[in-house]
């Protein structure tokens, strides 16, 4: 099979699980007892009230016509309107997603690059105590639960010793004031993002060491690098060069599908940090029946998810030529 | 292994670091904040749409923004005119109110007119709005007698014109007018209408929206045309003092907290947990109040069903709860002690002498005030909860009149992620419960689910809910407990049904005499603790808490002190 063939026979099956996805959704949210309206417990809201909402809200109609309505809206690129914002979707998540993006990628990419780097050092020197330590001290970042040491950062770095805010993605006594120019207002969301990024990179690196180490661990028992210390070259071209690289596939792996899901955000880490972000509002959409929205939100996940996981793949075949797709 | 791996091994360590020393001396850029009021939310509110903002947060913004006619007064919780020069004047001939407007502005200079009063009301009636259109739909038609003057023609007596249809806010005719057309020819007006995002909300009230960054913070600046600045209303001097109005969002109330004792907010404008007392009043910068609140926390029953549908079932339930038990344990103490469906704090409407049934009793004492009351009614027992000595033992499950055992029944609660009070609540009644052999069990249910069987099905036996926010007016008494309200998805959930209840009920609603309309309110509380549909348990208190260091003036009233009054009001501290 070639590659075009590949990426056909991948798009269809992408296709498929999607559509899969997108009726299970459809009906996790619609047959949940509840709906928007008799959630509200307002004693100023009628039964009349109610159904009138019922009905502008189109929850009225049979089941299977709003499923029918819903599967042609998508299809041609209509994802409605939130009901508790009562502004398109498109444009919420539109909203949302740039500072997770901003947030999870370079977290992702900050943790992924220094995963690496220290797997592959400590692989290196296994055994010592340094190894032994390093590992210790990944493992435990990798089990911190994530929220306990956020809110513990928070405390000690921006309220203790005042290094970063508290909260949010930027200060507004800054953003208000006209005189404040754009290095300010840039320089004020980096300052910012730190504190949630050092918190991610605690919590994340850690997997991606381990990772690396033992890939690395493996890759040093292979004949080729056997092969390269009896050419001559010194240890550090060894390590670097040969076995870094090879080692490294997994992890690359393990990044990808991590960048898909950075779209998700996190919603614990934007809660505590109050960034406003796609996660939280996922969590806001599903605990307020905002169907239009956690529906849209969660296709648009499953959609990158899928696309990276096929990305993935082609990449893997690239960095490693010992993969073909015959 | 030598330096130099430690070297390497620090290089990637290197980046962040470096890039927190730049940012940390990049970002120390000073900036400006006086007159600025920093208000805490807990979450972003949904809209500026003054007709889909049905969520706390979005009342909030709109509160500064809109305003109406009359308001409460903070101390004597009285009508008293806001956009209105004076009160309302009847015309029993007519059935009609006439309302004389102050000189009042929109927050782009142009007059408030009876106009905008008028269209206001049309605009609801005419599109049916959800929660106004309740409160205005027996006025038959609305006039403007002069360009200062309203006139509100009802249907038929109605009490509540004034305390709550008259509190609603006045929209102006020059914005919504063209959004109210347009939404008009669409094929789900109402929908069209509640979709329309106001991006700039032309109000009337202290403030005015200046720019809303979503996800981040909304703007608001001083209204230069608002009507009460330098005016004195109620014995009170307006203002606002605040030059500009910041709204931050905090995703934790932990985060919230800190950022008021660091003087990042002057206000968390929502009530926090008792437990972040303690801190806020141990840290020199930070004030807490706490006010009592106009809410109601009850359990209830369906009283469609047997036996609950027996009043002496209920009392005897009514006996075993140790209310104060509840306030103490569970709330800590935060909450005030409820004996009616109406808040011990809503003064005038509250009914004194009611029942109290078992208040102040031990354990024991209460489970043989039950059981006695049971007993007499025909309920037995195999081995009774109190034996022949009159000591207390463990009872058999009780036997109902009827000769047939009691069958196990649920209490259904929030779960308690939603609100642990309410899930605790649960918990212990139920024990409290099977003291006399009553099967009771704790159930704690998705909000939605427990709603939908509570109030749309009907399929639950008792349940534990409560109200955050229950008007000043007592009309939901009529809500709750009037027969025509026991429906699928209304209000009278535990479907209770009282003829002497609903007479009173209906004339309450006519009844335009204040002292008339209150004996008749009292009356309806005793036959309604009389018969216990509902045991209400507890009235949380607001726990708030501001800065100290840069506003003063905050105004003490119930449910809290973010009202307008402390809004208007509050001023900068001197230097």
């Amino acid at each position: 099979m070639n590659l075009k063939k590949l990426l056909l026979r991948r798009i269809i099956e992408i296709f498929v699980v999607f559509y899969i996805i997108m009726t299970i959704l459809f009906l996790l949210f619609h047959l949940a007892p509840g709906d928007p309206v008799s959630m509200m417990v307002d004693l100023t809201l009628t039964p009349e009230d109610v159904a009138l909402l019922v009905a502008q809200l189109g929850l009225d109609q049979p089941l299977w016509l709003q499923y029918l309505y819903y599967i042609k809206n998508f299809f041609t690129g209509n994802f409605g309107t939130s009901f508790h914002y009562g502004r398109p979707v498109i444009e919420i998540i539109g909203q949302r997603l740039p500072p997770t993006l901003l947030l999870f990628t370079t977290a992702t990419v900050l943790a992924a690059v220094a995963g690496i780097w220290w797997g592959k050092l400590i692989a290196w020197y296994k055994g010592k105590p340094v190894d032994t330590g390093v590992t210790i001290f990944a493992l435990v970042c990798n089990t911190l639960f994530l929220p306990w040491i956020a809110l513990l950062f928070i405390w000690f770095f921006a309220f203790r010793i005042g290094w970063f805010p508290l909260s949010g993605m930027m200060t507004p006594e800054i953003w208000v004031n006209p005189a404040a120019g754009f290095l300010a207002k840039a320089g004020d969301v980096l300052h910012h993002m730190l504190l949630p990024l050092m918190t991610l990179f605690v919590v994340n690196t850690g997997a991606y060491l381990l990772i690396m180490r033992s890939s690395m661990l493996e890759t040093l028992r292979e004949d080729y690098i056997l092969t390269a210390r009896a050419k001559g070259l010194t240890e550090r071209q060894v390590r670097n060069r040969h076995a870094a690289p090879n080692a490294s596939l997994p992890v690359v792996t393990s990044v990808g599908l991590s960048l898909a899901f950075s779209v998700n955000g996190g919603a614990l880490t934007e809660t505590v940090f109050s960034w406003p972000g796609i996660g939280r509002e996922l969590i806001f959409a599903v605990s307020n029946a905002d169907y239009p929205l956690a529906m849209a939100s969660f296709l648009f996940i499953a959609l990158v998810v899928l696309v990276a996981n096929l990305i993935v793949d082609i990449l893997y075949a690239y960095l490693d030529p010992r993969i073909s797709y015959e | 292994m030598n330096s130099r791996f430690y070297l390497e091994f620090l290089k990637v360590a290197a980046v962040p670091l470096f890039m927190a020393a730049v940012l940390f001396f990049a970002s120390c850029a000073e900036h400006a904040d006086d007159g600025i009021l920093r208000l805490g939310l807990m979450e972003e509110p949904r809209t500026t749409n003054i007709w889909l903002a049905s969520d706390a947060n979005s009342r909030k913004l709109i509160s500064l923004v809109y305003q109406p006619l009359y308001t409460y007064d903070p101390d004597s919780l009285e009508l008293t005119p806001w956009l209105a020069a004076s009160m309302p004047e009847y015309d029993p001939d007519t059935q009609s109110y006439t309302v004389r407007l102050r000189d009042a502005k929109w927050s782009d200079g142009t007059r408030l007119t009876a106009d905008d009063v008028v269209f206001t009301v049309e605009l609801i009636q005419r599109f049916r709005v959800p929660r106004y259109y309740s409160q205005w739909r027996f006025v038959e038609r609305t006039e403007a007698v002069d360009e200062r003057t309203v006139r509100f023609f009802l249907e038929e007596p109605k009490a509540i014109f004034l305390t709550r249809t008259l509190v609603n806010y006045v929209v102006p005719k020059s914005q919504w007018e063209p959004i109210a057309e347009a939404a008009g020819q669409r094929q789900k007006p109402l929908a069209a209408l509640l979709n329309t995002e106001i991006e700039a909300p032309l109000g009337s009230g202290p403030f005015v929206l200046a720019e809303w960054r979503k996800g981040a913070y909304i703007h608001l600046k001083k209204n230069d045309h608002f009507f009460g600045s330098g005016v004195e209303v109620s014995g009170r001097r307006l203002g606002p003092h605040a030059d500009e109005v910041l709204f931050k969002v905090y995703g934790t109330a932990d985060v919230a907290v800190l950022g008021l004792k660091k003087d990042e907010i002057d206000f968390l404008w929502m009530s926090i947990q008792p437990g972040y007392i303690d801190g806020l009043e141990a840290n020199p910068h930070t004030t807490v109040y706490l006010s009592d609140r106009s809410a109601l926390y009850y359990m209830g029953f369906n009283v469609r069903r047997e036996p609950f549908s027996d009043p002496a079932f209920r009392r005897a339930v009514n006996v075993l709860i140790d209310k104060d038990f509840i306030i103490d344990r569970v709330l800590q103490g935060y909450a005030a002690h409820m004996d009616s469906i109406v808040p011990t704090e809503n003064v005038f409407w509250h009914a004194d002498g009611l029942p109290e049934y078992a208040r102040g009793l031990s354990r024991e004492d209460r489970i043989r005030k039950a059981w006695r009351v049971l007993s007499e009614e025909g309920y037995t027992w195999q081995r009774p909860p109190v034996d022949e000595n009159g000591e207390v033992a463990a009872p058999s499950r009780i036997i109902l009149p009827d000769g047939t055992p009691m069958a196990d029944f649920s209490i259904l609660t929030p779960p308690a992620d939603y609100d642990p009070a309410r899930a605790t609540c649960g918990v212990i009644i139920q024990e409290w419960l099977k003291d006399l052999g009553i099967p009771a069990s704790s159930r704690p249910m998705a909000f939605g689910a427990l709603l939908q069987r509570v109030k749309d099905r009907h399929e639950f036996d008792a349940f534990i809910l409560g109200y955050g926010q229950l008007s000043l007016d007592p009309d939901y008494l009529r809500s709750f407990f009037h027969s025509e309200n026991d429906r699928p998805g209304g209000w009278n959930m535990s479907g209770y049904n009282n003829e002497a209840f609903d007479r009173l009920a209906d004339e309450s609603v006519m009844a335009m005499d204040t002292q008339r309309r209150r004996d008749l309110i009292l009356e309806m509380q005793r036959i309604v603790m009389e018969d216990v549909p509902y045991i209400p348990l507890y009235n949380p208190s607001a726990v708030e808490a501001v800065g100290k260091k840069r506003f003063e003036g905050w105004e003490e009233m119930i449910d809290g002190i973010g009202n307008i009054w402390s809004l208007t009001r509050v001023a900068p501290l001197e230097e």
